[in-house]
């Protein structure tokens, strides 16, 4: 097994931190995007949230890793047996983190026929891909920006429908695939369609740690995790476990959060006056606030909450002009939270 | 088929059009469809997902997998017409309407339907195995994000759609069912367009966009929250509504045969198609269907002015087309009869000046971001201060256009990489699966033909303990084909003769266009600028269209036009970008009025261009395309078109590139 660097161990880049933390404890907030140069521990992140992920309760012998309480997401197979009253076996583990190479083909991605079955057998079997395994886990592409054009169309139609549809070799078939997209990026090399773009959740851009002193502990600690990883994980589990702890908490008080009408208008405003596509931005900012207030131990959402969720959910979907370059308003977002202020206190 | 769990349509809150037309759709299916257009998260695939749960039941021959009608005995398929003239009679099932997604990953084959090796197999004889043609029959085809699907499913889906019948010749298999089914689409125009064949299938278009009011935008927040948290719960919240909404389009249903529409709403359809100068007669048709539809909707018998007025807002936006342009007028400065090219360019300098110096008699005619004009004009003062310094000048970027569709022709080579301009060959698996070839080379083996190939035997062959034998003979493999980026090199005559009349303003918005039209394809870009007495590399050869664009908007103007000079920096571009991907041919795209007046040698500037023209000429990999900025006038020189010869490239005016909606669709070919 190859040693992941842990996530707690990671220095500076909090903003990154949270948008994973807060995709972990909450799927429907449908993914994050990391836009940042080289070099800035985007991968790694990513990689260290795996072990910090909770346990989810799976069917044991589906490829689809469907939820045994929910009917309503349920493969056709599952549902098939459950409707014929049988005791769907459980397992739990945990969720999975599926990486999806670059280079990967279309048949790879969204499954193809089993060869093997059709000759020995002489019957049609569906061969599960990328996207099966992908479903309650997180798809992490690296570099999305350079997938192959027709795997990113594969990816915005199941991520749109939370469903896969094979129609292709003689197959057809229908199965689940509702995942958290995760992606990172080099702008550097090109940018990425905006209708991808609209499908992560949450953006953040990241760049290099300019503190020296930061940068200094940055080294050490890679050092230490490069001579010696075991001894290295090891000292830092404490800080792993206290996170993944607060992680199930959140997770737990997730659906008792509140959120006041007062918030509810204060996020259309901001995505009104920020000038953001179509309505995902509102949902989006809505459930991260409330997930924000959840990892805080809270259960009513507040300004700050809001104005922390703006950052990570407007960035990628400001209204900009073909080639402007990506950028998030800040001083307008303060603007624009200062005068909801003043107007609820007139 | 199990239904999935989905949000209610009656819970979608605003976007009442794109509610209506979808509701309209399945009071009249004849009306052909509906696309929607939209930016993204305004709810489109939403609200088609959800229309599933209303739609009415049909009555259909029980069994038959293209949902046959037992009452229309005219498009019967062929194995209910076997039962019927066998037994008299056919049995009779209800189902409701089916929806049948197309995915965008979808095969050719499994759309049309296809070989039943399954059957083959077992018992050595040929099956027709119906598609999502087959299952969409008397249904609803639904295409999320309709802009992103292959042309040749394209095609197929055209040629079924026009004759309502898909006729299957492949693998040994000749077949044909019906195939009547509307189109529901969904697009997001910033992906691209449709071609205009498709879009005029649609019958209805709307345009969404996300709802202004915050009370709307909270109301939706709130719905999906509790959606979210309760689905089931929530569906049954929605029950009444949604059971009442059936309700009334099953009266709507019945009602509809007998609503009639008077002669003057009739003239008053064909008015407004007139004036929107749609092309053909489908959009009338299916304006007067649509508006019987509302009123059947509405509940009344009789169409009203208003359904007619409303319909059409559905039926006409994406049939109508813009009014020819008024020709142009002469420019009236241009009396004087200039000789020579050299002779041109100075005078072209000194009206710049003028134009510089008096600027209030020149309204600019594109919005002009003022910034950059006036830092420009600074830029300007500070320089002329010194005597001899070039004179330059940065212009604004002018309005882009849709630009036509410039592709490279196909060919037989096969390439890797990916984009959307040319469609081509591919060697790497993740093209479109197009067709088998038994000619082997890639070690992509087609297993699925290569049992079908083999399957028809089996009953006859050695099975040596395994259900099947194939034999070398049998062996398949994939033919691919996808659409690949091309590399765009912009050459940009930078030179003063190009800041006179503004010319630059427009140059610019030319460039922009081309180069949005290469964001959506997807394209490779670099850009060569040539002025002063050199050339230069602005941009190699890159995927960031943004650079490109950024770059163009500093893009200065002013200076000598040393057009051989950028034409051979642009050849030596062009050629290192071969040398380290044989198979994209790069695109020169010339964008100047021809008029060279500086040399790199003794020859006459003009000779000289003309020269490395032919050389970029005899490289056959690179082609190229001249677009002349010259204006139209008595004494122009039309240099650019003797360049466009000499380089044997596609000669476009500006105004030739723009893309006249439906006209688009004849494909133009670079030879």
């Amino acid at each position: 097994m190859r040693y992941v660097y842990p996530f707690s161990a990671i220095v500076g880049q909090e903003e990154m931190k949270k948008g994973l933390l807060l995709n972990a404890i909450n799927p429907r907030l449908s993914g994050i995007l990391i836009r940042g140069e080289k070099g800035t521990a985007k991968s790694t992140a990513v990689r260290a949230l795996a072990a910090l992920l909770p346990e989810i309760e799976v069917v044991a012998d589906c490829p689809f890793s469907c939820d045994p309480e929910d009917v309503t997401t349920m493969c056709v197979r599952c549902r098939q047996r459950r409707e014929a009253g049988e005791e769907l076996p459980r397992q739990r583990r945990k969720m999975r983190v599926v990486e999806l190479p670059v280079s990967a083909t279309e048949d790879r991605v969204v499954g193809t026929l089993d060869i093997e079955r059709a000759i020995k057998k002489g019957e049609k079997h569906f061969e599960p891909g990328i996207l099966a395994q992908a479903n309650r886990g997180i798809l992490y592409v690296d570099e999305v920006n350079l997938l192959d054009d027709h795997v990113v169309d594969v990816l915005l139609d199941s991520a749109a429908m939370g469903v896969n549809t094979v129609e292709r070799e003689g197959v057809s078939f229908t199965h689940p695939a509702s995942f958290i997209l995760v992606g990172t990026m080099n702008p550097e090399e090109g940018e990425l369609r905006p209708q991808l773009l609209d499908r992560f959740g949450l953006c953040v851009n990241i760049a290099g740690v300019t503190d020296p002193e930061l940068r200094v502990e940055i080294i050490k600690r890679r050092a230490a995790f490069e001579e010696n990883p075991q001894e290295f994980i090891r000292k830092w589990e404490k800080e792993e476990e206290k996170l993944r702890q607060q992680i199930v908490t959140a997770k737990e008080l997730l659906p008792r959060v509140e959120i006041s009408e007062e918030i509810l208008y204060l996020i259309a405003k901001i995505a009104i006056e920020m000038g953001v596509d179509g309505h995902r931005a509102d949902l989006v900012m809505m459930k991260a606030a409330k997930t924000m207030a959840a990892l805080a131990g809270r259960t009513q959402v507040t300004e700050e909450d809001v104005k922390e969720s703006a950052n990570l959910a407007l960035l990628h979907r400001m209204r900009r002009k073909p080639f402007q370059e990506m950028e998030m308003d800040h001083e307008k977002l303060q603007v624009i939270m200062g005068g909801a202020h003043a107007h609820r206190r007139n | 088929m199990s239904e999935r769990v989905v949000y209610p349509f009656t819970a979608i809150v605003g976007q009442e059009k794109m509610k209506k037309a979808l509701i309209l759709n399945i009071i009249n299916p004849r009306l052909g469809g509906v696309l929607i257009r939209g930016e993204k998260g305004t709810c489109k695939s939403t609200a088609v997902r959800a229309l599933a749960a209303l739609l009415p039941e049909i009555e259909v021959v029980a069994g038959c997998p293209f949902n046959c009608d037992p009452d229309d005995r005219v498009r019967l398929c062929p194995s209910c017409r076997q039962q019927l003239t066998a037994n008299g009679k056919l049995p009779r099932a209800r189902r409701r309407v089916p929806v049948v997604d197309l995915p965008v990953s979808a095969t050719e084959d499994r759309v049309v339907g296809c070989l039943d090796f399954e059957y083959a197999l077992r018992y050595g004889k040929p099956r027709f195995e119906p598609g999502i043609l087959a299952r969409a029959n008397r249904g609803i085809l639904y295409i999320d994000e309709v802009n992103l699907l292959d042309d040749h499913l394209v095609d197929v889906l055209l040629d079924a759609a026009a004759t309502g019948v898909n006729i299957v010749e492949r693998e040994g298999i000749s077949y044909a069912h019906p195939a009547e089914f509307s189109l529901v689409g969904t697009m997001n125009p910033e992906e691209g367009e449709l071609r205009p064949q498709l879009l005029d299938r649609f019958g209805l278009c709307v345009q969404v966009e996300g709802v202004e009011d915050p009370r709307q935008r909270v109301e939706i927040m709130r719905r999906r929250e509790a959606f979210d948290a309760d689905p089931l719960g929530f569906i049954s919240r929605w029950a009444k509504a949604e059971s009442e909404l059936a309700r009334q389009i099953a009266v709507a249903r019945s009602l509809l045969t007998r609503v009639i529409i008077p002669e003057r709403l009739m003239r008053l359809a064909v008015d407004l198609a007139m004036e929107a100068l749609v092309a053909g007669h489908r959009a009338e048709v299916v304006l007067v269907a649509a508006a019987r539809t509302l009123a059947a909707f509405a509940g009344r018998g009789e169409v009203a002015a208003d359904d007619v007025l409303e319909a059409a807002e559905l039926v006409l936006i994406h049939r109508a087309r813009q009014a020819p342009p008024p020709p142009q007028q002469l420019e009236e400065d241009q009396e004087e009869p200039p000789k020579e090219g050299e002779e041109v360019e100075e005078k072209a300098q000194t009206r710049e000046e003028e134009t510089q110096h008096v600027p209030p008699e020149h309204k600019e005619p594109q919005e002009v971001e003022g910034k950059e004009g006036s830092s420009g004009k600074e830029e300007l003062n500070e320089r002329s201060s010194f005597p001899g310094a070039p004179q330059e000048t940065v212009f604004a970027v002018g309005r882009p256009f849709a630009v036509r569709r410039i592709a490279l022709r196909r060919d037989r080579i096969l390439r890797k990489g990916s984009g959307r301009r040319s469609r081509t060959k591919t060697a790497s698996r993740c093209g479109r699966y197009v067709r088998s070839t038994m000619h082997r080379q890639n070690n992509d083996l087609a297993f699925d033909a290569t049992l079908r190939a083999a399957a028809p035997y089996q009953v006859h062959r050695e099975k040596n303990g395994l259900a099947v034998a194939i034999e070398p003979s049998d062996i398949r493999e994939k033919v691919r084909e996808k659409r690949i980026g091309n590399f765009l090199l912009f050459v940009v005559d930078a030179s003063g003769s190009m800041g006179a009349q503004q010319r630059m303003v427009e140059t610019k918005g030319a460039i922009l266009s081309l180069l949005l039209d290469a964001y959506q394809k997807r394209d490779k870009i670099g850009m060569i600028a040539f002025r002063g007495h050199s050339a230069e590399v602005l941009l190699p050869p890159t995927n960031s269209v943004e650079m490109g664009h950024r770059l163009l908007k500093e893009l200065p103007t002013g200076g000598r036009t040393p057009l051989s000079a950028g034409l051979l920096k642009a050849y030596e571009v062009a050629k290192t970008h071969l040398r380290k991907d044989p198979h994209i041919s790069p695109l020169i795209i010339l964008v100047s009025d021809g008029r060279a007046n500086v040399s790199m040698g003794e020859d006459k500037p003009l000779a000289e261009a003309l020269r490395v023209a032919e050389l970029i000429r005899d490289e056959e990999r690179i082609k190229s395309i001249v677009v002349d900025v010259e204006k139209e006038g008595f004494f122009a020189f039309g240099l650019a078109r003797r360049l466009a010869f000499a380089l044997g490239a596609d000669y476009y005016k500006i105004d030739d590139l723009k893309a006249e909606a439906l006209v688009q669709a004849v494909r133009e070919i670079i030879p």
